[in-house]
């Protein structure tokens, strides 16, 4: 495992093979979940048995930090972050955590101010406003 | 961070399966198998969404069985170094503390909370700035920084840091409403 010394998700250096995947805001965890379980329920007579650990805590923990509760609103912050030519993986870290200041975004995710990206302070600001926006009005 | 990923397993079925309902008896294992299992490089299997594709069966010679390629995707749970995600505290003591992000547990060491922030034990141990206006508790959120990963056969541990900008109890309400 020569790529695990190197992971640096500050630096966006998470493997090809997750760089390429598609990522997933809680929010939309969160739906995915609700719909196999509810499907997971209809299925068997007894759901408890079918159901592992770790989906119970992921659903749980996609619960509790789901910014975005509606599926327009899921749909509508994806919709704004992708305008600002971000990875994916940046992309699910500011919905998932919904900053509020520019410098607080770039704590955050500094793979957004890093060699050869033309995101500028303004931009990450009106793009900050416009997700704000959108749980304002959820 | 959760993803949605494509994987690949072979599946072994014992020919008593074999019928009319193959697909879905090979679906149904495939769920049971690889549900809530982990691995070092795809992290924590949540959920299967749906399979792809199931290539052409392979008899085994001697046993009967037969071993089938199946493409499915997969929601996983994969931390990463570096990444800064959100946690809920279970456990405080005077170490560090423990918090768990969806399947995944990651453990804050002292040394890693702000050098403002006390210790204190009791029947609900936590640790607290002098003036008292932050504390760590059971159950608090905390925003924190995976700094590192340790690879079990079954299990992903982190350990986590909340000594930086932007990071520890998140007070906002919005958020933990």
């Amino acid at each position: 495992m020569s790529g695990e010394e190197e992971e640096n998700a500050a630096e966006l250096k998470i493997g090809d093979e997750f760089l390429k995947a598609k990522c997933l805001m809680n929010c939309e965890v969160a739906r995915i979940l609700d719909h196999k379980y509810d499907q997971l329920q209809q299925m068997s007579t007894d759901p408890t048995n079918q159901i592992s650990q770790v989906f119970e805590k992921s659903m749980q923990y996609v619960k509790r930090f789901s910014n975005y509760k509606n599926t327009d609103a899921v749909r509508q912050a994806r919709e704004v972050l992708s305008r600002y030519k971000l990875a994916e993986f940046e992309l699910c870290v500011l919905g998932n955590l919904c900053p509020d200041t520019v410098e607080e975004a770039i704590a955050i995710v500094p793979s957004i101010k890093s060699k050869g990206r033309k995101l500028e302070d303004d931009a990450i600001e009106k793009m900050l406003h416009d997700l704000s926006l959108i749980k304002k009005f959820e | 961070m959760f993803f949605h990923i494509t994987l690949e397993r072979n599946m072994q079925l014992h020919p008593r399966h074999f019928g009319p309902h193959l697909r879905d008896k090979l679906v149904a294992k495939l769920m049971k198998d690889v549900e809530g299992t982990c691995s070092g490089r795809h992290g924590f299997v949540v959920a299967i969404t749906g399979v792809e594709d199931i290539g052409k069966g392979l008899i085994r010679e001697g046993t009967g069985f037969v071993t089938f390629p199946v493409k499915y995707q997969a929601v996983v749970f994969r931390p990463f170094k570096g990444e800064i995600l959100e946690a809920v505290v279970t456990m405080v003591n005077k170490m560090g503390f423990f918090a768990e992000a969806g399947p995944v547990q990651i453990f804050v060491s002292n040394h890693l909370i702000p050098d403002d922030m006390e210790f204190q034990s009791g029947d609900m141990p936590n640790y607290t700035t002098s003036d008292g206006s932050v504390k760590i508790q059971k159950d608090s959120e905390v925003r924190l920084k995976i700094i590192g990963t340790r690879v079990d056969a079954t299990e992903i541990f982190c350990i986590g840091t909340i000594k930086d900008d932007f990071l520890g109890v998140i007070n906002d309400p919005g958020v933990t409403a």
